[in-house]
Protein backbone atom coordinates (compact mmCIF):
# COMPACT_ATOMS: atom_id res chain seq x y z
CA UNK A 1 0.00 0.00 0.00
CA UNK A 2 1.31 3.42 -0.95
CA UNK A 3 -0.06 6.09 1.36
CA UNK A 4 -0.63 9.44 -0.32
CA UNK A 5 -3.25 10.86 2.01
CA UNK A 6 -1.11 12.89 4.38
CA UNK A 7 -3.51 15.82 4.13
CA UNK A 8 -6.11 13.62 5.81
CA UNK A 9 -3.74 12.63 8.57
CA UNK A 10 -0.09 11.85 9.17
CA UNK A 11 1.47 9.10 11.24
CA UNK A 12 3.07 10.16 14.51
CA UNK A 13 6.73 10.92 13.99
CA UNK A 14 9.05 8.61 15.89
CA UNK A 15 10.53 11.55 17.83
CA UNK A 16 7.03 12.73 18.76
CA UNK A 17 6.14 9.25 19.95
CA UNK A 18 9.25 9.14 22.13
CA UNK A 19 8.45 12.55 23.59
CA UNK A 20 4.94 11.41 24.52
CA UNK A 21 5.90 8.09 26.09
CA UNK A 22 7.01 9.31 29.54
CA UNK A 23 3.53 10.78 30.04
CA UNK A 24 1.75 7.55 29.09
CA UNK A 25 3.65 4.92 31.06
CA UNK A 26 2.08 3.61 34.27
CA UNK A 27 5.11 4.75 36.24
CA UNK A 28 5.44 7.89 34.19
CA UNK A 29 4.75 11.56 34.64
CA UNK A 30 1.06 11.31 35.39
CA UNK A 31 0.45 14.51 37.34
CA UNK A 32 -2.44 16.80 36.57
CA UNK A 33 -0.97 19.99 35.09
CA UNK A 34 -3.41 21.99 37.24
CA UNK A 35 -2.24 20.41 40.51
CA UNK A 36 -0.04 22.32 42.92
CA UNK A 37 2.50 19.69 43.90
CA UNK A 38 5.60 18.09 42.43
CA UNK A 39 4.02 15.78 39.80
CA UNK A 40 1.60 18.56 38.85
CA UNK A 41 4.42 21.08 38.44
CA UNK A 42 6.32 18.64 36.21
CA UNK A 43 3.29 18.11 34.00
CA UNK A 44 2.65 21.85 33.95
CA UNK A 45 6.22 22.50 32.84
CA UNK A 46 5.84 20.02 29.98
CA UNK A 47 2.57 21.65 28.90
CA UNK A 48 4.16 25.10 28.93
CA UNK A 49 7.16 23.92 26.91
CA UNK A 50 4.74 22.48 24.35
CA UNK A 51 2.81 25.74 24.33
CA UNK A 52 6.00 27.59 23.45
CA UNK A 53 6.77 25.08 20.70
CA UNK A 54 3.35 25.55 19.08
CA UNK A 55 3.62 29.32 19.43
CA UNK A 56 7.07 29.34 17.83
CA UNK A 57 5.81 27.57 14.71
CA UNK A 58 3.30 30.34 13.99
CA UNK A 59 5.11 33.38 15.35
CA UNK A 60 2.91 33.76 18.42
CA UNK A 61 3.43 34.19 22.17
CA UNK A 62 2.94 31.10 24.32
CA UNK A 63 0.19 32.87 26.24
CA UNK A 64 -1.78 33.14 23.01
CA UNK A 65 -2.13 29.35 22.63
CA UNK A 66 -5.24 27.59 23.95
CA UNK A 67 -5.28 23.78 23.89
CA UNK A 68 -8.26 22.07 22.32
CA UNK A 69 -9.15 18.59 21.06
CA UNK A 70 -8.35 19.49 17.45
CA UNK A 71 -9.10 21.93 14.66
CA UNK A 72 -12.82 21.18 14.69
CA UNK A 73 -13.09 22.28 18.29
CA UNK A 74 -10.78 25.23 17.67
CA UNK A 75 -13.00 26.41 14.82
CA UNK A 76 -16.14 25.97 16.89
CA UNK A 77 -14.63 27.82 19.84
CA UNK A 78 -13.36 30.66 17.66
CA UNK A 79 -16.56 31.30 15.75
CA UNK A 80 -19.19 30.60 18.40
CA UNK A 81 -17.06 32.06 21.16
CA UNK A 82 -16.43 35.33 19.31
CA UNK A 83 -20.12 35.88 18.64
CA UNK A 84 -21.23 34.88 22.09
CA UNK A 85 -18.74 37.22 23.72
CA UNK A 86 -20.45 40.04 21.81
CA UNK A 87 -23.77 39.11 23.32
CA UNK A 88 -25.13 37.00 20.49
CA UNK A 89 -27.85 35.82 20.43
CA UNK A 90 -29.15 37.18 23.76
CA UNK A 91 -28.80 40.89 23.03
CA UNK A 92 -30.83 40.60 19.83
CA UNK A 93 -28.42 42.70 17.80
CA UNK A 94 -27.94 41.75 14.14
CA UNK A 95 -24.75 39.79 13.56
CA UNK A 96 -23.06 39.00 10.25
CA UNK A 97 -20.26 36.55 9.45
CA UNK A 98 -18.33 36.32 6.19
CA UNK A 99 -16.87 32.97 5.19
CA UNK A 100 -16.51 30.94 1.99
CA UNK A 101 -18.27 28.01 0.37
CA UNK A 102 -15.03 26.02 0.37
CA UNK A 103 -14.31 26.07 4.09
CA UNK A 104 -14.01 22.81 6.00
CA UNK A 105 -17.34 21.34 7.06
CA UNK A 106 -16.66 22.19 10.69
CA UNK A 107 -16.65 25.90 9.82
CA UNK A 108 -19.64 25.65 7.49
CA UNK A 109 -21.70 23.62 9.94
CA UNK A 110 -20.81 25.96 12.80
CA UNK A 111 -21.97 28.90 10.69
CA UNK A 112 -25.18 27.09 9.78
CA UNK A 113 -25.83 26.41 13.45
CA UNK A 114 -25.39 30.13 14.18
CA UNK A 115 -27.80 30.93 11.36
CA UNK A 116 -30.46 28.93 13.17
CA UNK A 117 -29.93 31.27 16.12
CA UNK A 118 -30.37 34.36 13.96
CA UNK A 119 -26.90 35.17 12.62
CA UNK A 120 -26.57 36.18 8.99
CA UNK A 121 -23.77 34.46 7.09
CA UNK A 122 -22.31 35.24 3.66
CA UNK A 123 -20.74 32.21 2.00
CA UNK A 124 -18.43 33.61 -0.67
CA UNK A 125 -17.88 31.76 -3.90
CA UNK A 126 -14.19 31.29 -4.70
CA UNK A 127 -12.65 32.06 -8.06
CA UNK A 128 -11.81 29.32 -10.56
CA UNK A 129 -8.70 28.36 -8.60
CA UNK A 130 -10.49 28.17 -5.28
CA UNK A 131 -9.22 31.52 -4.02
CA UNK A 132 -11.26 34.00 -2.02
CA UNK A 133 -9.69 37.38 -2.61
CA UNK A 134 -9.37 40.17 -0.04
CA UNK A 135 -11.48 42.34 -2.32
CA UNK A 136 -14.30 39.79 -2.34
CA UNK A 137 -14.23 39.60 1.45
CA UNK A 138 -14.18 43.37 1.88
CA UNK A 139 -17.05 43.77 -0.57
CA UNK A 140 -19.15 41.46 1.59
CA UNK A 141 -18.53 43.40 4.82
CA UNK A 142 -21.55 45.20 6.26
CA UNK A 143 -21.89 47.38 9.38
CA UNK A 144 -23.07 44.24 11.21
CA UNK A 145 -20.08 42.08 10.24
CA UNK A 146 -18.26 40.96 13.37
CA UNK A 147 -16.19 38.07 12.06
CA UNK A 148 -14.54 36.77 8.92
CA UNK A 149 -13.60 33.09 8.93
CA UNK A 150 -11.37 32.01 6.08
CA UNK A 151 -9.03 29.06 5.69
CA UNK A 152 -5.39 29.73 4.89
CA UNK A 153 -4.96 26.58 2.77
CA UNK A 154 -7.85 24.67 1.29
CA UNK A 155 -7.74 21.05 2.43
CA UNK A 156 -8.95 19.56 -0.84
CA UNK A 157 -7.21 21.57 -3.53
CA UNK A 158 -4.38 23.37 -1.75
CA UNK A 159 -5.34 26.90 -2.70
CA UNK A 160 -3.56 29.45 -0.51
CA UNK A 161 -5.69 32.45 0.42
CA UNK A 162 -3.92 35.78 0.73
CA UNK A 163 -4.40 36.18 4.47
CA UNK A 164 -1.45 38.58 4.71
CA UNK A 165 -3.24 41.06 2.47
CA UNK A 166 -6.68 40.58 4.00
CA UNK A 167 -5.75 40.77 7.70
CA UNK A 168 -4.71 44.44 8.00
CA UNK A 169 -7.69 45.61 6.00
CA UNK A 170 -10.07 43.84 8.37
CA UNK A 171 -8.20 45.27 11.33
CA UNK A 172 -8.77 48.78 9.92
CA UNK A 173 -12.48 48.04 9.81
CA UNK A 174 -12.65 46.53 13.28
CA UNK A 175 -13.71 43.11 12.01
CA UNK A 176 -12.21 40.03 13.67
CA UNK A 177 -10.40 37.52 11.48
CA UNK A 178 -10.40 33.81 12.23
CA UNK A 179 -8.20 31.57 10.10
CA UNK A 180 -8.42 27.80 9.87
CA UNK A 181 -4.77 26.88 9.44
CA UNK A 182 -5.07 23.10 9.83
CA UNK A 183 -3.51 22.58 6.39
CA UNK A 184 -1.21 25.60 6.59
CA UNK A 185 0.78 25.06 9.77
CA UNK A 186 4.11 23.49 8.90
CA UNK A 187 3.38 23.95 5.17
CA UNK A 188 3.52 27.75 4.90
CA UNK A 189 5.69 30.22 6.78
CA UNK A 190 3.31 31.77 9.32
CA UNK A 191 4.32 34.76 11.44
CA UNK A 192 1.43 36.12 13.44
CA UNK A 193 3.64 38.91 14.76
CA UNK A 194 3.38 40.49 11.34
CA UNK A 195 -0.02 39.24 10.16
CA UNK A 196 -3.04 40.67 11.98
CA UNK A 197 -4.99 37.45 12.44
CA UNK A 198 -7.07 37.43 15.63
CA UNK A 199 -7.86 33.73 15.92
CA UNK A 200 -6.15 30.77 14.24
CA UNK A 201 -6.87 27.04 14.44
CA UNK A 202 -4.28 24.30 14.18
CA UNK A 203 -4.33 20.54 14.54
CA UNK A 204 -1.57 18.15 15.64
CA UNK A 205 -2.37 15.14 13.48
CA UNK A 206 -1.86 17.01 10.22
CA UNK A 207 1.80 17.55 11.10
CA UNK A 208 3.02 14.26 12.56
CA UNK A 209 1.50 14.77 15.99
CA UNK A 210 -1.18 12.71 17.70
CA UNK A 211 -4.88 12.78 16.87
CA UNK A 212 -7.18 14.35 19.43
CA UNK A 213 -5.27 17.53 20.19
CA UNK A 214 -5.16 20.94 18.60
CA UNK A 215 -4.83 24.55 19.50
CA UNK A 216 -6.50 27.88 19.02
CA UNK A 217 -4.36 30.98 18.78
CA UNK A 218 -6.09 33.88 20.51
CA UNK A 219 -4.37 37.23 19.97
CA UNK A 220 -3.52 39.23 23.10
CA UNK A 221 -2.68 42.60 21.53
CA UNK A 222 -5.24 43.74 20.63
CA UNK A 223 -7.05 41.25 22.77
CA UNK A 224 -9.35 38.84 20.91
CA UNK A 225 -12.10 37.90 23.33
CA UNK A 226 -14.10 34.70 23.37
CA UNK A 227 -16.79 33.13 25.48
CA UNK A 228 -15.92 29.56 26.44
CA UNK A 229 -17.86 26.73 24.85
CA UNK A 230 -16.64 24.16 27.37
CA UNK A 231 -17.35 25.09 30.97
CA UNK A 232 -15.67 23.68 34.03
CA UNK A 233 -12.57 24.49 35.98
CA UNK A 234 -11.62 27.63 34.12
CA UNK A 235 -8.58 26.08 32.49
CA UNK A 236 -6.81 27.74 29.57
CA UNK A 237 -7.44 31.29 30.77
CA UNK A 238 -11.10 30.45 31.21
CA UNK A 239 -11.55 29.80 27.51
CA UNK A 240 -11.50 26.00 27.49
CA UNK A 241 -12.07 23.99 30.62
CA UNK A 242 -11.01 20.39 31.05
CA UNK A 243 -7.96 18.62 32.42
CA UNK A 244 -5.22 18.82 29.84
CA UNK A 245 -4.13 15.59 28.15
CA UNK A 246 -0.47 16.08 28.93
CA UNK A 247 0.79 13.35 26.58
CA UNK A 248 -1.23 14.75 23.67
CA UNK A 249 -0.15 18.30 24.37
CA UNK A 250 3.50 17.24 24.62
CA UNK A 251 3.10 15.37 21.33
CA UNK A 252 1.71 18.42 19.60
CA UNK A 253 4.53 20.56 20.95
CA UNK A 254 7.16 18.08 19.76
CA UNK A 255 5.47 17.84 16.35
CA UNK A 256 5.46 21.62 15.96
CA UNK A 257 9.10 21.89 17.02
CA UNK A 258 9.98 19.25 14.46
CA UNK A 259 7.92 20.97 11.77
CA UNK A 260 9.72 24.24 12.47
CA UNK A 261 13.16 22.60 12.38
CA UNK A 262 12.44 20.69 9.18
CA UNK A 263 10.37 23.37 7.48
CA UNK A 264 12.58 24.18 4.49
CA UNK A 265 13.47 20.54 3.82
CA UNK A 266 9.87 19.39 4.18
CA UNK A 267 8.47 22.02 1.84
CA UNK A 268 11.14 21.37 -0.77
CA UNK A 269 10.52 17.61 -0.54
CA UNK A 270 6.73 17.89 -0.90
CA UNK A 271 6.95 20.42 -3.71
CA UNK A 272 9.35 18.18 -5.60
CA UNK A 273 7.04 15.18 -5.25
CA UNK A 274 3.97 17.20 -6.21
CA UNK A 275 5.62 18.61 -9.30
CA UNK A 276 7.03 15.21 -10.30
CA UNK A 277 3.61 13.57 -10.04
CA UNK A 278 1.95 16.38 -11.96
CA UNK A 279 4.62 16.19 -14.68
CA UNK A 280 3.74 12.55 -15.19
CA UNK A 281 -0.03 12.76 -14.85
CA UNK A 282 -0.50 15.80 -17.04
CA UNK A 283 0.32 13.52 -19.97
CA UNK A 284 -3.13 11.95 -19.49
CA UNK A 285 -5.41 13.44 -22.16
CA UNK A 286 -8.03 15.77 -20.71
CA UNK A 287 -6.73 15.68 -17.11
CA UNK A 288 -7.69 18.77 -15.10
CA UNK A 289 -5.76 20.24 -12.20
CA UNK A 290 -8.00 21.58 -9.46
CA UNK A 291 -6.59 24.61 -7.71
CA UNK A 292 -3.72 26.91 -8.51
CA UNK A 293 -0.57 25.89 -10.29
CA UNK A 294 1.61 28.91 -9.56
CA UNK A 295 4.23 28.25 -6.91
CA UNK A 296 3.53 30.27 -3.81
CA UNK A 297 -0.24 30.31 -4.12
CA UNK A 298 -0.43 26.52 -4.13
CA UNK A 299 0.24 24.50 -1.00
CA UNK A 300 3.32 22.33 -1.45
CA UNK A 301 1.93 19.09 -0.09
CA UNK A 302 -1.06 18.22 -2.24
CA UNK A 303 -2.27 17.82 -5.80
CA UNK A 304 -5.92 17.49 -6.83
CA UNK A 305 -6.79 16.21 -10.29
CA UNK A 306 -9.93 15.33 -12.22
CA UNK A 307 -10.01 12.59 -14.84
CA UNK A 308 -12.98 13.21 -17.15
CA UNK A 309 -14.30 10.17 -18.93
CA UNK A 310 -13.83 7.73 -16.09
CA UNK A 311 -16.35 6.93 -13.41
CA UNK A 312 -15.19 7.91 -9.93
CA UNK A 313 -15.94 4.74 -8.01
CA UNK A 314 -14.27 2.50 -10.56
CA UNK A 315 -11.28 4.82 -10.61
CA UNK A 316 -10.91 4.55 -6.84
CA UNK A 317 -11.45 0.78 -6.89
CA UNK A 318 -8.83 0.31 -9.59
CA UNK A 319 -6.28 2.11 -7.41
CA UNK A 320 -6.82 -0.22 -4.46
CA UNK A 321 -3.12 -0.33 -3.60
CA UNK A 322 -2.89 3.44 -3.27
CA UNK A 323 -4.45 5.37 -0.38
CA UNK A 324 -5.67 8.70 -1.72
CA UNK A 325 -8.72 10.85 -1.08
CA UNK A 326 -11.43 10.85 -3.68
CA UNK A 327 -13.60 13.58 -5.12
CA UNK A 328 -15.74 13.26 -2.09
CA UNK A 329 -12.73 13.85 0.19
CA UNK A 330 -13.79 14.61 3.74
CA UNK A 331 -17.41 13.91 2.91
CA UNK A 332 -16.83 10.42 1.57
CA UNK A 333 -19.37 9.01 4.02
CA UNK A 334 -22.10 10.86 2.16
CA UNK A 335 -21.01 9.63 -1.31
CA UNK A 336 -21.75 13.10 -2.64
CA UNK A 337 -19.40 14.86 -4.99
CA UNK A 338 -17.00 17.25 -3.32
CA UNK A 339 -18.68 20.59 -2.57
CA UNK A 340 -15.30 22.25 -2.97
CA UNK A 341 -14.88 21.00 -6.54
CA UNK A 342 -18.48 21.88 -7.29
CA UNK A 343 -17.88 25.41 -6.00
CA UNK A 344 -15.03 25.58 -8.49
CA UNK A 345 -17.50 24.85 -11.27
CA UNK A 346 -16.77 21.17 -11.79
CA UNK A 347 -19.88 19.14 -12.62
CA UNK A 348 -20.86 16.16 -10.44
CA UNK A 349 -19.38 13.65 -12.86
CA UNK A 350 -16.00 15.35 -13.01
CA UNK A 351 -15.93 16.01 -9.28
CA UNK A 352 -16.55 12.32 -8.67
CA UNK A 353 -13.67 11.37 -10.93
CA UNK A 354 -11.18 13.38 -8.91
CA UNK A 355 -8.33 12.38 -6.66
CA UNK A 356 -6.37 14.25 -4.03
CA UNK A 357 -2.78 13.08 -3.72
CA UNK A 358 -0.97 14.42 -0.66
CA UNK A 359 2.62 13.85 0.26
CA UNK A 360 4.56 13.16 3.42
CA UNK A 361 8.08 13.06 4.73
CA UNK A 362 8.43 9.37 3.94
CA UNK A 363 7.03 9.56 0.42
CA UNK A 364 9.70 8.60 -2.07
CA UNK A 365 10.30 9.48 -5.71
CA UNK A 366 9.98 5.77 -6.54
CA UNK A 367 6.50 5.69 -4.99
CA UNK A 368 5.50 8.70 -7.07
CA UNK A 369 6.68 6.90 -10.22
CA UNK A 370 4.75 3.78 -9.26
CA UNK A 371 1.59 5.78 -8.52
CA UNK A 372 1.93 7.67 -11.81
CA UNK A 373 2.32 4.41 -13.75
CA UNK A 374 -0.74 2.93 -12.05
CA UNK A 375 -2.98 5.98 -12.47
CA UNK A 376 -2.02 6.42 -16.13
CA UNK A 377 -2.71 2.74 -16.85
CA UNK A 378 -5.99 2.57 -14.94
CA UNK A 379 -7.42 5.77 -16.44
CA UNK A 380 -6.54 4.48 -19.90
CA UNK A 381 -8.11 1.09 -19.13
CA UNK A 382 -11.35 2.58 -17.81
CA UNK A 383 -11.62 4.91 -20.79
CA UNK A 384 -11.00 2.00 -23.13
CA UNK A 385 -13.78 0.11 -21.41
CA UNK A 386 -16.23 3.00 -21.70
CA UNK A 387 -18.81 3.25 -24.49
CA UNK A 388 -18.99 7.01 -24.01
CA UNK A 389 -17.35 9.40 -26.46
CA UNK A 390 -13.70 9.95 -25.60
CA UNK A 391 -12.63 12.94 -23.53
CA UNK A 392 -9.44 14.78 -24.24
CA UNK B 1 -14.35 -4.42 5.14
CA UNK B 2 -10.78 -5.57 5.08
CA UNK B 3 -8.22 -5.04 2.43
CA UNK B 4 -7.21 -8.13 0.50
CA UNK B 5 -3.97 -8.97 -1.30
CA UNK B 6 -5.63 -8.57 -4.67
CA UNK B 7 -6.14 -4.86 -4.13
CA UNK B 8 -9.85 -5.16 -3.32
CA UNK B 9 -9.54 -2.37 -0.76
CA UNK B 10 -13.23 -1.54 -0.82
CA UNK B 11 -14.42 -5.09 -0.17
CA UNK B 12 -16.40 -5.84 -3.33
CA UNK B 13 -17.94 -9.32 -3.61
CA UNK B 14 -15.33 -11.73 -5.05
CA UNK B 15 -17.12 -12.28 -8.37
CA UNK B 16 -17.69 -8.57 -8.92
CA UNK B 17 -14.06 -7.93 -8.13
CA UNK B 18 -12.79 -10.71 -10.45
CA UNK B 19 -14.89 -9.56 -13.37
CA UNK B 20 -14.10 -5.88 -12.77
CA UNK B 21 -10.38 -6.50 -12.64
CA UNK B 22 -10.16 -8.93 -15.54
CA UNK B 23 -13.07 -7.61 -17.60
CA UNK B 24 -13.33 -10.70 -19.82
CA UNK B 25 -15.10 -10.05 -23.13
CA UNK B 26 -14.47 -6.29 -22.91
CA UNK B 27 -14.50 -4.35 -26.14
CA UNK B 28 -16.45 -4.35 -29.37
CA UNK B 29 -16.56 -6.56 -32.45
CA UNK B 30 -14.77 -5.17 -35.49
CA UNK B 31 -17.03 -3.10 -37.72
CA UNK B 32 -18.83 -5.24 -40.25
CA UNK B 33 -18.66 -8.46 -38.25
CA UNK B 34 -21.64 -10.48 -39.46
CA UNK B 35 -24.41 -11.41 -37.02
CA UNK B 36 -23.60 -8.76 -34.43
CA UNK B 37 -26.48 -7.09 -32.62
CA UNK B 38 -25.68 -4.40 -30.09
CA UNK B 39 -27.67 -2.13 -27.82
CA UNK B 40 -27.15 0.19 -24.89
CA UNK B 41 -28.85 0.68 -21.56
CA UNK B 42 -28.24 3.43 -19.10
CA UNK B 43 -29.22 4.62 -15.68
CA UNK B 44 -28.76 8.38 -15.74
CA UNK B 45 -29.30 8.75 -12.00
CA UNK B 46 -26.57 6.27 -11.23
CA UNK B 47 -24.42 7.49 -14.11
CA UNK B 48 -23.93 4.11 -15.73
CA UNK B 49 -24.00 3.06 -19.38
CA UNK B 50 -23.69 -0.53 -20.61
CA UNK B 51 -23.28 -1.42 -24.26
CA UNK B 52 -23.78 -5.08 -25.00
CA UNK B 53 -22.92 -6.68 -28.35
CA UNK B 54 -23.83 -10.30 -29.11
CA UNK B 55 -22.81 -12.18 -32.25
CA UNK B 56 -25.61 -14.47 -33.39
CA UNK B 57 -25.78 -17.50 -35.60
CA UNK B 58 -29.51 -17.66 -36.17
CA UNK B 59 -31.15 -17.86 -32.75
CA UNK B 60 -27.99 -18.82 -30.91
CA UNK B 61 -25.25 -16.54 -29.58
CA UNK B 62 -21.71 -17.34 -30.67
CA UNK B 63 -19.96 -14.87 -28.41
CA UNK B 64 -20.39 -11.51 -26.72
CA UNK B 65 -18.62 -8.24 -25.98
CA UNK B 66 -19.39 -5.37 -23.65
CA UNK B 67 -18.36 -1.81 -22.90
CA UNK B 68 -19.32 -0.07 -19.68
CA UNK B 69 -19.06 3.25 -17.94
CA UNK B 70 -20.01 2.93 -14.31
CA UNK B 71 -19.13 1.44 -10.96
CA UNK B 72 -17.31 -1.91 -10.63
CA UNK B 73 -20.63 -3.76 -10.24
CA UNK B 74 -21.97 -2.44 -13.54
CA UNK B 75 -18.73 -3.36 -15.31
CA UNK B 76 -18.89 -6.83 -13.78
CA UNK B 77 -22.50 -7.22 -14.95
CA UNK B 78 -21.46 -6.44 -18.53
CA UNK B 79 -18.59 -8.90 -18.39
CA UNK B 80 -20.78 -11.62 -16.89
CA UNK B 81 -23.61 -11.33 -19.41
CA UNK B 82 -21.23 -11.20 -22.37
CA UNK B 83 -19.66 -14.46 -21.20
CA UNK B 84 -22.82 -16.20 -20.04
CA UNK B 85 -24.71 -15.51 -23.28
CA UNK B 86 -22.13 -17.28 -25.44
CA UNK B 87 -23.54 -20.54 -26.80
CA UNK B 88 -27.06 -19.89 -25.52
CA UNK B 89 -30.31 -19.77 -27.42
CA UNK B 90 -32.43 -16.60 -27.39
CA UNK B 91 -35.16 -18.46 -25.48
CA UNK B 92 -32.70 -18.98 -22.63
CA UNK B 93 -31.47 -15.40 -22.78
CA UNK B 94 -35.02 -14.12 -22.38
CA UNK B 95 -35.25 -15.82 -19.01
CA UNK B 96 -32.39 -13.87 -17.47
CA UNK B 97 -33.64 -11.41 -14.87
CA UNK B 98 -31.95 -8.88 -12.66
CA UNK B 99 -32.51 -11.19 -9.69
CA UNK B 100 -30.32 -13.85 -11.33
CA UNK B 101 -27.57 -11.32 -11.87
CA UNK B 102 -27.78 -10.16 -8.28
CA UNK B 103 -27.46 -13.72 -7.06
CA UNK B 104 -24.65 -14.72 -9.41
CA UNK B 105 -22.56 -11.65 -8.63
CA UNK B 106 -23.65 -11.04 -5.04
CA UNK B 107 -24.81 -7.58 -5.95
CA UNK B 108 -26.00 -5.78 -2.81
CA UNK B 109 -29.35 -4.05 -2.46
CA UNK B 110 -27.92 -0.57 -2.92
CA UNK B 111 -26.48 -1.65 -6.28
CA UNK B 112 -29.63 -3.36 -7.55
CA UNK B 113 -29.70 -0.81 -10.40
CA UNK B 114 -26.53 -2.40 -11.83
CA UNK B 115 -28.35 -5.71 -12.25
CA UNK B 116 -31.29 -3.91 -13.87
CA UNK B 117 -28.84 -2.25 -16.21
CA UNK B 118 -27.71 -5.69 -17.36
CA UNK B 119 -31.25 -6.96 -17.81
CA UNK B 120 -32.19 -3.83 -19.77
CA UNK B 121 -29.17 -4.10 -22.07
CA UNK B 122 -29.84 -7.78 -22.80
CA UNK B 123 -33.52 -7.12 -23.49
CA UNK B 124 -32.61 -4.31 -25.84
CA UNK B 125 -30.27 -6.61 -27.76
CA UNK B 126 -32.88 -9.35 -27.95
CA UNK B 127 -35.55 -6.94 -29.08
CA UNK B 128 -33.29 -5.65 -31.83
CA UNK B 129 -32.35 -9.18 -32.79
CA UNK B 130 -36.01 -10.12 -33.10
CA UNK B 131 -36.71 -7.04 -35.26
CA UNK B 132 -33.87 -7.98 -37.57
CA UNK B 133 -35.10 -11.54 -37.96
CA UNK B 134 -38.69 -10.46 -38.59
Amino acid sequence: MIYLDYAATTPIDEAVFEAMLPYLKPDGLHGNPASTHGPGFKARAAVETARQQVAALIGAEASEIIWTSGATESNNLAIKGALEFRGFPKNGKPVHIVTSKTEHKCVLDTCRQLETLGARVSYLKPDGQGRVTAEAVLAAITPDTVLVSLMWVNNEIGTVNDIEQLAPRLRERGVMLHVDAAQAAGKLAIDLKTVAVDLLSVSAHKLYGPKGVGALYVRRKPRARLSPQMHGGGHEQGMRSGTLATHQVVGMGAACALAAARFDADVAHWRGLRDALWARLQTIPGVLRNGPTDGDRAAPHLLNLSFPGVEGESLRASLGGIAVSSGSACSSATAEPSYVLRALGRDDETANASLRFSFGRRTTAAEIEQVADTVIAQVAWLRELSPLPRNG
Amino acid sequence: MTETDDGNAFGYAPEIWRLFRNAPNAGAFPDGTPGVVSAEAGTPAARSVLRLALRFDGARVIDGRFQAYGCPASIAVGAWIAGWASGRHVDELRLLKAAHLREALEIPEDRAHCALLGEDALRAVLSRHQEQRA
